[in-house]
């Protein structure tokens, strides 16, 4: 009897932990929204293309006050590591971690951690600089229009990184903002867009989940840059570049660690990936491989700024500095001081760089942003 | 041939009518499950899956508690000719007072009893206005409750987009989080919270009996089924109506109440405290009859469809729209069948 016992037992258990490593991801958009959630779950799939012991779910559109019953399900189904990918999911994930203890947890652009939680973050901060670059260059009006989901930190840094790259080419110019409060939503965003285009913007980037601002901007002739798929094909004569994300980096190598048992659910506290263009994680461009579109090089090739008392051609200065930033060891970082914010207040000393920190909890605007900005310190 | 009303459906035709129309369901969903490439016995099992484990009944439970107070109320508004289809504002102000009392008022034992009591009464004050509407100015219920359900989405969404937005949520759209005493009690680790689910059940029992047992309820039932009889019996019509309005209003604000007390522990964003409870819960109240009772029963019903649907989009990962035409068809063919049931084809002129 007790052997029969002891059988089922460990029969129970092989299957229990099977052969292949079960990672369950949930996901606050739908999948072909052709943004965020479109790009993690390009990451999950070309993840388990590569790592033949893995085996994948999702569940879509997720509301984030509904993600602990999703993960209740999901542990339930025997999922191993779950990747939660919206920032509101938060509480929710320390809660269900300290549920199950024995389940890995990753929040992507989280910032608390646990034993079992790690938090993830390939961002775009260095390539929205660059694409500021080519906005500055590129618009006539000298006002560049920015479609903005939240007041958050993360979207507040990107908008100061574009803004400054704005501003280098073009100290006089503008960047236009407007909240939408939604992450997906392309009524709202078309809206935005035209409310920008009604004030003279002439040149859009944004944070939303859809191609809609690329197409709005796109009937009126204004150029645009694709945010974190291969937005291209949407305008193919508009979109001079734009960011990319490549999520599977970060899940191959969170993956891999798991299995290898370098993660273990006891050992996270610490681990946070926020990884740049160095690691490969994100990409400048308006498709894989095509930094800048080829229909707009001539033009940024013809615009100058100035570096170092030195004219330059801006399409060189944003190959040159891509260049370095891909490198290991960049030498250039869009926030490295002297950096005033918009009301005048010194926020990063002359000769020293943001800290990781700092980026994390930016909540200042840059010189040139103009519009509503909540959350601004005085 | 002609269809006519059937005041008295056999028990038999009934059932043969849910029968069909539950098959035809089933058969269309098999059509689309196979287009899908999923095996139809495989996806009904994992439809039907939260029946079988007490994780899966616990999201049953939690669908069906806001189903079951609306409902409740609803069924009984119904049968008294009110035509409340602003639930879900009511529902909203319900979680408006509630997050008021949680945040602003002196925490301590008594908060989730003020929570209970100002979003009740800001339900009932929601639902008294489109009573008021129409005792005074003769306007349709239909259209004044459907079009109350904007503004109170639009006072959540100004509320937590501007003076009570949270000092620590980094610019999302929601309150700070309730203190300790605004959470009510869950069973165990599910996310069921039971003093809302015990008030449900009350609620059903109470206005079953109210309607049904006193004179009231007879007086209630007369103005329903014939307003003009109601008149002529001399009944206060006016004072009625006010009471049926704020009754089932209540109802919802209290269904309110408790997804921000139970669930969410803060107001957030309209659309996420919710899911259309107030609207699901209509079917909840039409498929029940006008008997507050069975609403027991269809509300169950129905957060079986809901949580069942779930299950799906998590076992196959399939699209939430996918997963939304199968709850949309089982409902389609519970509405299918009742109208069916309710009628009878006359084969002669």
């Amino acid at each position: 009897m007790r052997r029969v016992l002891t059988l089922l037992l460990a029969l129970g258990l092989g299957f229990a932990q099977g052969d292949k490593l079960k990672a369950c991801f949930i996901y606050v958009g739908p999948v072909g929204d052709a943004g965020w959630t479109y790009a993690h779950d390009l990451g999950r799939k070309k993840a388990e293309a590569a790592l033949p012991w893995l085996e994948t779910r999702y569940v879509e559109s997720v509301p984030e006050a509904q993600a602990l019953p999703v993960i209740d399900r999901f542990v339930r189904e025997g999922c191993q590591v779950i990747f939660a990918t919206s920032f509101g999911y938060g509480e929710a994930v320390l809660e269900a971690a300290k549920k199950y203890p024995n389940v890995i947890f990753a929040h992507a652009t989280g910032v608390k951690r646990a034993p079992n939680v790690a938090t993830y973050m390939a961002d775009f901060y260095q390539v929205y600089y660059l694409n500021g670059l080519a906005a500055g260059a590129l618009s006539k009006t000298g006002k560049v229009g920015y479609v903005a989901a939240f007041p958050i930190p993360e979207v507040k840094r990107h908008i100061n990184a574009f803004a400054l790259g704005v501003r280098a080419v073009n100290p006089k110019a503008q960047v236009l903002v407007r909240w939408i409060n939604a992450w997906y939503d392309p009524a709202k965003a078309r809206e935005a867009t035209e409310a920008l285009l009604a004030q003279g913007a002439d040149v859009f980037a944004f944070t939303e989940d859809t191609p809609t601002v690329i197409q709005t901007a796109a009937r009126k002739g204004a150029y645009s840059f694709g945010h974190y798929t291969p937005m291209l094909k949407f305008a193919p004569d508009h979109v001079v570049s734009g960011q990319i994300v490549h999520w599977e980096v970060i899940y191959i190598d969170f993956l891999k660690k798991v299995k290898e048992g370098v993660y273990t659910p006891k050992n996270l506290q610490n681990v946070d990936y926020f990884w740049l263009l160095q690691h490969g994680a994100v990409e400048m461009g308006a498709d894989y491989g095509v930094p800048i579109n080829p229909k707009h090089v001539p033009l940024l090739q013809k615009a100058k700024l100035a570096v170092g008392g030195k004219e330059v051609a801006v399409y060189d200065r944003i190959m040159t500095l891509l260049k370095d930033m891909q490198s290991p060891k960049p030498t250039f970082d869009p926030f490295t001081g002297p950096i005033r914010d918009r009301k005048g207040v010194v926020r990063i000393p002359a000769g020293k760089k943001a800290s990781l920190e700092e980026l994390l909890t930016m909540e200042w605007a840059a010189p040139g942003v103009v519009g509503d900005w909540p959350g601004e310190p005085k | 041939m002609r269809l006519e009303l059937d005041p008295a459906p056999s028990l038999g035709k009934v059932a043969l009518a849910y029968a069909a129309f539950l098959l035809l369901a089933l058969f269309l969903l098999a059509l689309l499950f196979l287009a899908y490439g999923v095996s139809p016995w495989r996806a009904f099992a994992v439809f039907l899956s939260p029946l079988t484990d007490p994780l899966g009944l616990s999201e049953v439970a939690r669908r069906a508690i806001p189903l079951l107070l609306i409902g409740a109320g609803l069924a009984f508004a119904f049968r008294v000719g009110f035509f409340n289809i602003g639930a879900e504002g009511q529902l909203l102000l319900g979680a408006v007072g509630g997050a008021y009392a949680a945040l602003f008022l002196p925490p301590g034992p008594w908060t989730l009893f003020l929570m209970f009591l100002l979003g009740g009464l800001l339900g009932a004050l929601w639902g008294g206005v489109a009573a008021w509407l129409k005792v005074r100015f003769g306007a349709s219920e239909i259209l004044t409750t459907l079009m109350q359900n904007y503004l109170a989405y639009y006072l959540v969404v100004y509320l937590v987009a501007g003076p009570w937005k949270g000092q620590l949520v980094f610019g999302f759209l929601y309150t700070d989080r309730f203190p300790p005493w605004a959470h009510l009690p869950r069973l165990g680790d599910t996310l069921v919270h039971w003093p809302t689910l015990l008030l449900g059940v009350g609620a059903a029992l109470a206005l079953q009996v109210l309607l049904f047992r006193t004179p009231l309820g007879f007086a209630l039932r007369v103005l329903g089924e014939n307003p003009a009889a109601a008149r002529y019996l001399g009944l206060p019509v006016g004072r009625l109506l006010l009471w049926v309005g704020g009754v089932s209003g209540a109802l919802a604000g209290l269904a309110g109440v408790g997804e921000v007390a139970g669930i969410h522990h803060r107001l957030l964003e309209p659309a996420q405290i919710s899911l259309g409870y107030g609207f699901t819960a209509i079917l909840a109240a039409w498929l029940a009859r006008g008997r507050p009772l069975w609403v027991l029963l269809t509300a169950f019903l129905l957060g079986l469809v809901l949580a069942g649907g779930d299950a799906l989009k998590l076992a196959f990962s399939m699209p939430f729209r996918v997963v939304d035409v199968v709850s949309g068809l089982f409902l389609l063919a519970l509405i299918g069948a009742e109208a069916l049931s309710r009628h009878r084809v006359i084969w002669r002129r």
